[in-house]
This record gives structure tokens, sequence and C-alpha cells, in this order.
């Protein structure tokens, strides 16, 4: 019996189609990569959190124009951490020389080579820190719950950007990904304390930040017990600011219970009792 | 020299007669105008990113055009039996492989060319500046970096029959060294013996093509290398290119083409 | 008379992929010798080493001993082929070039001027009637223009010595006509033509000379009514000596 091609093309294009729908309901059980609303997540899976470090790496390499420890060069990590410390530091020639991770060249391949590389530790400024963002916007929506890379990009977009409106949108939509967090709570107050000066919405935000602070298992307090400080003190000083004496000592008292520093916010409290007695004048507002 | 510049006029007008080149460059342009296009935070100043990712997608077609180019001659010319009628002229076989050579480092520094002006062109309209000595001199060290992959392909060739096999071994090998190359003695210090002679062996006898990777300088704008490093880095790649040419010609002398 | 193409107890083996035999001899010590001016034919059943001789010749593959020359220079120096042209049996050009780029590329090779290779390229384009053609990539010719593309490309240096391969193999008569016209107008001009071929009609109208080989060995030469001696025609000759025997029709 002869078949037409056409009609066996018709028949088998019917047949994909009934079968398309009729296990269409089944399929969404069997990958959870095609529930995912985010391209990365649907293309690399978990994987996608892998590329979202190594991004995030790349910032960090940008702020330092290249100049950054490979995998291959002697305690990487430790020096990655030493050069992250020197941001907004000001620096000897003797500490600069501790921080480079190049050492002597072992030989005169390595001395030659050395041509070739970046040798020389600068960070960006004078707004060339916008180029770090594309790496840290790639980081973001590879791995929406990298808090990180939003309080990191935040940062930059309002203390060096002059971007207080983007910093917001950047730390909003991290608050969306990560609606517990306080470190995205942190930076937001700074957003609206020192970029729009209001202090009602900042102090808003910080307070719910302590609160989400609280309510976070003691394990991970104690991981995050700078945060926690960080948002306690920043009320305390608000509400000095303020004149609310009362307020600002109970909140350096609560910052005491975390702080790695209880004696200089010991001081603190003993200055606002000062103000409070008269014996050093409040600052104008 | 005019055998020489004949052979190697034929492997040019070959490259832009086939659509290798066309292609790579296309999707190059196509995938840096996407990457640029990109709006970040509202930022239109913002040009690093488009700069390395535009210079990685220039490396690796570089490379692609020029390993594929040059893998396909010397095994293309036998089995399409175009040798016989070449080499029955007064041709000696050093020739064939001294034009091949020069013709496909001409030619991949034509799209090496293309690619970087594009790249200046792209590059300088989001940022306003063309600092273009500094692109002449990664042209420079990119094109020396590839006389050395090509003459290495072609050293490949000779023993590999199929171009497909010199291709993936020497790209493999290329992508080794400009990962790995410079880091090799550090990882050697970390490995036992007999694990750690071997690489620093490897380390010392290996051209270093990584020194002539210089896209951290402009993507950076580091400004440019001493003129006597660019110099020296040149005679190196020379010498190399030098040495794979004649082991390539040691092998082709003596080889069978009937076989 | 002077010697243009001479061989001299030229001997050549291959590793062998046959079970249990390490090399096998294709050429067992040929002595040949061809004069200037002349017309020589070279014969002999399939497999019996004329093509291993004329790679010989033309320096694809070294002889295991023995040595061959052209115009005095052994084949092994690229100059040795400054005065010849070969025509292989079969056409191996460059597909992606027209044929006008083809032959400006080998005028290149063997050194002609630009004027020199201008005027050469319009006599062999008209010669082989391709001059319609010139400007097409040869990967869209027919098997007859490519090979007629092939005779022109080995006369582009107004060689001495023409070496074909099988020069009317796959040609309809117009175009073995053709080639036995191109042969007896070198061989009036003083060229000489080595040619090998199974045309053993051809090769009695136009030779001076003929050898016979088989099995890698030289069984005859001389001109072709001295190896037909004896027999009725060249065809005949070559039959006996290469040992063929007729068999009766059942």
């Amino acid at each position: 019996m002869k078949i037409s091609p056409l009609l066996s093309l018709v028949a088998l294009l019917a047949l994909a189609f009934t079968l398309a729908t009729g296990l269409a309901g089944s399929a969404d059980n069997w990958s959870g990569r095609a529930k995912s609303n985010n391209l990365f997540g649907m293309l690399f899976g978990d994987g996608r959190k892998l590329f979202a470090n190594q991004f995030f790496t790349m910032a960090d390499v940008y702020f330092h124009s290249g100049y950054y420890p490979s995998v291959f060069d002697k305690n990487a990590e430790e020096q990655k951490e030493i050069i992250a410390a020197s941001h907004g530091k000001k620096e000897s020639e003797e500490e600069e020389k501790n921080e480079d991770f190049l050492g002597r060249p072992k030989n005169w391949i390595d001395a030659f080579g050395r041509n070739f590389k970046i040798t020389q530790h600068t960070h960006l400024e004078n707004h060339s820190e916008r180029e770090i963002l594309p790496w840290l916007r790639l980081a973001a929506d590879l791995d929406p719950q990298k808090l990180e890379t939003y309080t990191v990009g935040a940062f930059f977009l309002r203390e060096h950007l002059n971007r207080p409106d983007q910093a917001e949108k950047f730390l909003r939509e991290g608050l969306r990904n990560n609606p517990d967090s306080p470190e995205i709570l942190l930076e937001l107050g700074r957003v609206y304390h020192e970029s729009y000066h209001d202090a009602t919405r900042a102090r808003n935000v910080w307070q719910l930040g302590v609160k989400k602070f609280r309510q976070q298992t003691p394990e991970q307090q104690k991981e995050n017990k700078i945060t926690g400080d960080g948002l306690m003190v920043n009320l305390a000083h608000l509400e000095d600011e303020a004149g609310n004496y009362g307020a600002a000592i109970q909140w350096f008292q609560a910052a005491q219970q975390i702080s790695p520093a209880p004696a200089a916010l010991q001081k603190q409290i003993d200055d606002i009792r000062k103000k409070m007695n008269g014996d050093i004048p409040a600052k104008p507002k | 020299m005019n055998k020489i510049a004949a052979l190697a006029g034929v492997v040019i007008k070959e490259l832009y007669r086939r659509k290798d080149f066309y292609v790579l460059f296309v999707l190059t342009a196509l995938l840096t105008l996407g990457a640029g296009s990109v709006n970040f935070f509202n930022d239109d100043k913002i040009v690093r990113y488009v700069k390395d990712i535009c210079l990685l997608l220039i490396w690796v077609s570089a490379l692609v055009i020029a390993v594929v180019t040059t893998a396909r001659q010397i095994p293309a010319e036998r089995e399409a039996r175009t040798i016989f009628p070449l080499l029955a002229k007064p041709v000696s076989r050093g020739h064939v492989i001294v034009g091949k050579f020069l013709g496909c480092w001409l030619a991949t520094g034509v799209a090496l060319f293309v690619f970087y002006f594009f790249f200046a062109i792209i590059t300088g309209s989001k940022e306003q500046i063309w600092p273009w000595l500094g692109y002449l001199q990664a042209l420079w060290m990119h094109w020396v970096m590839l006389a050395v992959v090509i003459a290495m392909v072609l050293l490949g060739s000779i023993y590999f029959a199929a171009p497909s096999s010199t291709s993936t071994i020497t790209i493999i090998v290329v992508a080794g060294i400009l990962l790995l190359g410079g880091h090799l003695n550090t990882i050697a210090l970390s490995q036992p013996e007999p694990i750690q002679g071997l690489l620093s062996f490897l380390y010392f006898v290996m051209p270093h093509l990584e020194w002539y990777d210089l896209r951290d300088f402009v993507v950076y704008d580091m400004g440019m290398i001493s003129l006597r490093a660019l110099a020296l880095a040149t005679v190196y790649g020379a010498v190399w290119t030098g040495i794979f040419l004649l082991l390539a010609w040691l092998g082709f002398r003596r080889k069978s083409l009937t076989t | 008379m002077s010697i243009i193409l001479k061989t001299q107890k030229l001997r050549v083996e291959y590793r062998s992929r046959e079970f249990r035999q390490s090399t096998k001899t294709a050429l067992v010590g040929l002595d040949l010798e061809v004069n200037a001016g002349e017309v020589f034919g070279f014969l002999g059943p399939n497999g019996a080493g004329k093509t291993t001789t004329m790679n010989v010749l033309l320096g694809f593959i070294p002889p295991t001993s023995g040595g061959a020359s052209l115009f005095g220079i052994d084949v092994r120096q690229p100059i040795a082929r400054q005065r010849i042209g070969y025509l292989p049996e079969l056409t191996y050009y460059y597909k992606f070039l027209t044929a006008e780029e083809l032959l400006r590329f080998y005028a290149k090779i063997f050194g002609l001027t630009r004027s020199e290779t201008d005027k050469r390229i319009a006599e062999l384009l008209k010669l082989v009637e391709l001059e319609h053609a010139a400007k097409r990539p040869i990967k869209s010719y027919s098997k007859g223009m490519q090979q007629r593309v092939g005779l022109a490309q080995s006369l582009i240096n107004n060689p001495d010595l023409l070496i074909l391969d099988e020069p009317t193999s796959g040609l309809d008569p117009l175009g073995r006509m053709k080639v036995r016209e191109i042969i007896q107008r070198l061989k009036d001009t003083g060229k000489t033509v080595f040619f090998s071929s199974h045309e053993l009609g051809e090769v009695e109208t136009v030779c001076d000379r003929v050898a016979i080989v088989h099995q890698g060995e030289l069984k005859a030469v001389g001109t072709v009514a001295e190896v037909s001696a004896g027999h009725d025609n060249l065809e005949k000759a070559f039959l006996k000596i290469v040992g063929f025997q007729t068999s009766p029709l059942p």
C-alpha cells in the first residue's frame, strides 16, 4: 500500500500535537527547572550560583582594574580578604607591599611575564566605579539570594556614583527576593538617612531590620551580629540627632549585647548622658 | 620570495572565499552590539564589560580562524591531490611550508585588523576616546601569538591526517597555555615528584603564549607595555615560530605523498 | 643528442601492507634515457611501475636506491623542474580559483614577469578554448574543461620537457585529437614529450621511441619499429612482451 508522504507528515503532526496536549500537565511535575521564572535558573539549575559567585568576583577584579590573585596564587583567599579590607583605607607603601600577592619573581620567565600583567594595586574612583555594576547585575540575576550583591551594589551606587535612586531600586529588588534580610534593610536605611536625609523612613526601615534580626535563630544572629550591631547603632545615632536621648541610650545598650566593641559604645552612652545633664551641648539639628 | 608570496596569495584567496571569517565576524559583531545595548542601572557610560566581552570574542574567533584555516592546508592539498601539480613546479617542500604559514598568518592578520577596528569603533562611540596606540600594541602582540599558533598547527598537520584532530589538539594546547602557562611553576611546587619535575620542565620549555594577551591593559586602560618588552616578546615569538616551522619542514620533506 | 631525462638503476621499494611481506618492490633497477626533442612513450600494464617512475622524476617520492635526473640536475633539487611541465592523469587543481588565477599562480612560481604572464595566459586559454570561462571558478567546470585547464597549466612556462600521465584518459575523440595536435606541435618546436598511455594506437602515431615496463622492470626500449619487430603492430608486441596469452574463445 502506497502512503502519500504529505499524509504521513500530517498524521505525525497531529499525533505530536495530541501527545503534547496530553502530556503537558504531567511534564510540569518532572522538571523543576521548567518551573523557574528565571532564565538562568532554567538554563543552569543550581549551577547558576557558581556563575553568580564568579561574576561577583569579576566585580571585585574590575574594582582593582585587573590586579587580583588567581586561584593558583599562594594563599589566594587570604589575599583577597586582605585586598577587600583595604578598600577605602589610605595605606602606606609598606602595607601595600605586604598585600602584593605576586611576591618576588620566581625566575626569569616570571620576571619577564610581569611586563604583560597588571602589577599595580589600584581602585576605581571618580565615578569609574560604574564599571563594576554589570557584573553585580548579572550576579544578582543568577543568584537573587546572594545578599552581598545588593548591599555592595547599593553602596557603590549611593556612596561613589551619587545614584541613590538606583541604589534604592536595587535594594528593593533584593528585598523582594529576600524579604527577611536585615543586611538589605540596613543598607536601605543608609540610603534614606545619608542620601535623602529622611530620618523617618530610615528609622522605620532600621527598626524593621532589627525586628528581622531578632527573628533569626541564635546561630544566624551570631553570624550576623555585625549587621545587628550596625542597625542598632545607626538607630541610636538617629535618636541622638533627633534629641531623643533616652531612646538613643536604649539602642546603644541593646547594641552592647552583641557588639564586638562594647566599651566604645559605653563611651557613646556616657557622652549622651553628659548631654542630658547639659555637660555637653547638643548638636544643632 | 615570489614562490612564497604566490603560495601565500592562494591561501588568502581561499580564506576570503570561504564563509568562516564572515560568520565569525557577524557573530562577534552581533554579540558585542547586543552586550553594548543592555542598560545597567540607567548608566550609559559603562563600557569596560563591553570591551571585555568583545575582546574575548575576538580572541576566540581569531583562534578558530587561525587554527581551522591552517589545519586544513596540507591535509586538504594531499586529499584533493593539488599538492602534485604544485610540487611538480620548481617549488621545494620548504617553500610550501613557509608559503602556507605566511598565507595563514597574513589572512589572520587581516581578520584581526577588521575585528580590532570594529572593537575600536564600538568602544570609542561609548567612551569617546580612542587609544589607538594601545589598541595597535594589543593587536600586534595578538598577531605575533597567532604566528606561533599557526606554526604549531602546521607542524601538527604534517603528522595528523585529519584536520579535526590537529584543530582539537592545538586548541586544547593553546587554551591550556593561555590559562595555566604562567602558573605552571606555582602548580608544580605543590605536586610530588616526578610530576613536579615534569611540570617545571614544561614551564621552562613551552612557548609562553599568555604574555601576548594584553586584554587587561586595554580593558582597564592601563596604557602600554614598554617598547623593550614588546620587542623581546616579538623576537621570542619569532624564535618559537621558527622552531615549529623547522620541525614541520623536517617532517614534511621526508613524507611520501603517494600514501 | 643530449639526454634530457635519465634514470640510473632506479629502485623503489614500499612498505607492504600484505601479510608476511615486509616490502614491495615497485621498480627494479630501471635504466632509462630520453633524448632532447623526442616524443617518448612509456608503456606498461597497470601496476607495472609507470606512475612510480613519474613520481620519482617529479620528486613526489624518493628512490630507495639509484638516481634520476632532468636536464642533468638531480630530481631531488626543485630547480630540476624549472623547465618541465606536468599534466597529471586526474585533474587536481584549486577549485576555488578561476582558470586565469590558477595560471597566474603557477606563472608566478616559475618567475614569469607580469607581461610574460599576461601574454602566455591569453595564448594558452585560446589554445585550450577556455577564454569564455577564464573568470569562472574551476569547481564550475565540466571534466573536459578541467582537463583542458590542466593542459594549459602544464604549458604555462613554455617547458622544454612535458611529462604527461595518460593525457588522453577520459577524453572524447575530439579531445584526444587536440592532445595529439599539441604533442605534435611541441615536437615540431623541438620540445621533448614523455608520456604514459594505454592508447597504443596513438603511441604508434606520435612517438619516436617507446619503453615497456612490466613488474618494475624495463622489458623493451627503442623506436616503435624496433619494439614491434616481428609482430603485426605495437599492441601485439606489447602483449607478447608482458607475457599475455590470448585464450581461444569457447
